[in-house]
């Protein structure tokens, strides 16, 4: 842990600027797929919609900030707050269905997030997306915006870590496990469905106000289901059973898109054959792999002691 | 009187899975309820719980309706239920299993940001121990042997302080021996907690070692009622019921 917060926070005196804002990107990422993740592994509930709502935090960012002049403190802020209203809306519909259905609905609201986005020009600028957003000059200096991203990733995904290992938390993994057993240990189960909702939909928007800051612009491609599965492969690629997973997912999916893009142009090819290996040679992700191999070996030198002392 | 249904009746289609249905359970009663496959008893389970709701009649507990009401808040009210199936929460451990239906019966399930790991530990220990599942604490749920789960399952049902327990064929696919216990068990623990009990079970040695009174179910009717001797008496219960069991 202290490792790797050293290592993030030294990494721009170590990288070129490129690589810095890859990295940056990265966070993002990470903190998107964490926020996903506790819906997906922690609740059992498969949403292909988190890009909806991570393009609502990133929207009401820029739209505080060029159509009504906002603070930026205030519009950064809101980007959660928004994104959490609109979660719980959509949110209240789709926990009224379970497994595939459940799954089609968050997609479905994320398509018409996106439809609204695309076609309410005098709003959003339509296709056009928002450009040039006044973010403070002073994120602009050295490496500050990426600070800026590492500090509040890291917040978020702390309160997320302390999220999934609370009553809370274990009660979702329950529900998760078993919907009707927990609904009869007096748990109201779809209300704590909608809570989780309305949780990954707050840290979503958060994601969704950081990267409009980083990029400076918007555009309706974040709301669009192409992002939905890029996240859900973060998840995927890490391993949802592992509040690490999305984490070190983000890191490598980012990664390999970056390398092979820049070497062919075909590169949704080969990323498509890589995660094919990972998914069924890694069936628990890279982390949950990781664990498990790292558990044997453990259990492996216990019994070589073991032996050694008798 | 704890528990009444009156003139309870579900149809699934053309099919009547319980008909007409009025069922007495007096406090600290322990009632079986047999039949043969397909009998409708565990639809009528389903609709004692909230699960299904009826088409006509009403459940009352303690003196309240508690029909259409959804499951949890039947729960809620102090009624525990163990199921035929999907009983636990495999990829939990045994004792995460029971500490999260000690937090429910505590009102702490809601709590976002307390670190559960250390939290109701005593509490979910004495249940544990009460199934005999303290050893196994850290295994995870999905990884205990069969029986084991089915105990499991009842230290989950009684984690929320019911003061109605429903088991749904407690001993279902036990050895002979485990049996023996989990009847022990069952016995004990619901003679120490003053209990009421309402099992369902096809095991007639358990039938007839625990219960005061059977009702017997046919084709979704209740067609008898009385006790474990004059149940093994009744021809018609004998022609439909137990005789099938010694073919």
């Amino acid at each position: 842990m202290i490792l790797v917060s050293l290592v993030l926070l030294i990494v721009p005196f170590v990288f070129s600027r490129s690589m810095v804002s890859l990295i940056n990107e990265m966070l993002i990422m990470a903190l998107a797929g964490c926020a996903l993740n506790l819906m997906l592994g922690y609740g059992g509930m498969v949403s292909f919609g988190p890009a909806g709502l991570y393009a609502v935090g990133a929207y009401a960012t820029a739209i505080l900030l060029t159509r009504y002049g906002a603070p930026f403190i205030v519009a950064v802020l809101a980007a959660p707050v928004v994104a959490a209203i609109v979660g719980a809306i959509v949110g209240w519909f789709c926990v009224r269905r379970s497994a595939v259905y459940f799954a089609l609905l968050t997609l479905a609201f994320a398509q018409i997030i996106w439809t609204i986005i695309f076609e309410w020009y005098d709003f959003t600028n339509g296709d056009n997306g928002i450009v040039s957003i006044p973010i403070p000059e002073v994120l602009y200096v050295g490496s500050n915006i990426y600070y800026f991203s590492l500090a509040i990733v890291a917040v978020c995904i702390f309160v997320l870590w302390r999220i999934v290992n609370s009553p809370f938390g274990a009660t979702l993994q329950a529900i998760r496990e078993n919907p009707m057993r927990t609904e009869f240990i007096a748990v109201p189960v779809r209300r704590y469905q909608l809570a989780a909702f309305v949780i990954s939909s707050f840290f979503l928007g958060i994601a969704g106000s950081l990267f409009c800051v980083f990029a400076g612009s918007v555009f309706p491609d974040y709301a669009h289901w192409v992002k939905s599965t890029d996240m859900l492969v973060v998840c995927l690629l890490g391993g949802i059973y592992n509040f690490a997973g999305p984490i070190v997912g983000s890191g490598v999916y980012i990664l390999i898109s970056k390398v092979i893009s820049k070497n062919t142009t075909y590169w949704m090819f080969f990323l498509g054959i890589i995660i094919v290996f990972l998914v069924l040679y890694m069936r628990n992700g890279m982390v949950g792999f990781a664990a498990e191999k790292i558990f044997r070996f453990r259990n492996k030198l216990g019994a070589g002691n073991g032996e050694g002392k008798s | 009187m704890i528990f009444e249904t009156q003139h309870l009746t579900k149809k699934f289609g053309g099919l009547t899975a319980t008909s007409d249905v009025s069922l007495q359970i007096e406090k600290g009663e322990l009632v079986s309820i047999i039949g043969p496959n397909g009998a409708g008893k565990t639809t009528l389970f389903n609709l004692l719980t909230g699960h299904i709701k009826p088409d006509e009649g009403k459940v009352y507990f303690q003196g309240r309706e508690i029909t259409g009401l959804p499951p949890h808040a039947i729960s809620r009210m102090g009624i525990g239920r163990s199921f035929q199936r999907l009983n636990i929460f495999p990829r939990l451990t045994t004792f995460e299993n029971v500490q999260v239906a000690v937090f429910s019966a505590q009102g702490k399930s809601h709590q976002l940001f307390t670190s559960a790991k250390k939290m109701v530990r005593k509490e979910t220990e004495t249940i544990l121990e009460s199934v005999g599942l303290l050893g196994k604490k850290d295994t995870k749920g999905g990884l205990l042997a069969h029986g084991d789960q089915k105990r499991l399952e009842l230290g989950i049902a009684l984690s929320v302080h019911p003061s109605l327990l429903l088991l749904d064929e407690p001993t279902q696919g036990m050895s002979p021996q485990e049996t023996v216990e989990t009847t022990v068990l069952i016995q004990k623990l619901v003679k120490e907690r003053g209990l009421t009990l309402i099992f369902v079970e096809h095991d007639m040695s358990v039938v007839f070692g625990i219960s005061d009174n059977i009702r017997v179910l046919h084709q979704g009717k209740v067609i008898f009622s009385g006790k474990p001797e004059e149940v093994r008496r009744n021809e018609e219960v004998q022609r439909i019921y137990l005789g099938e069991e010694n073919k």
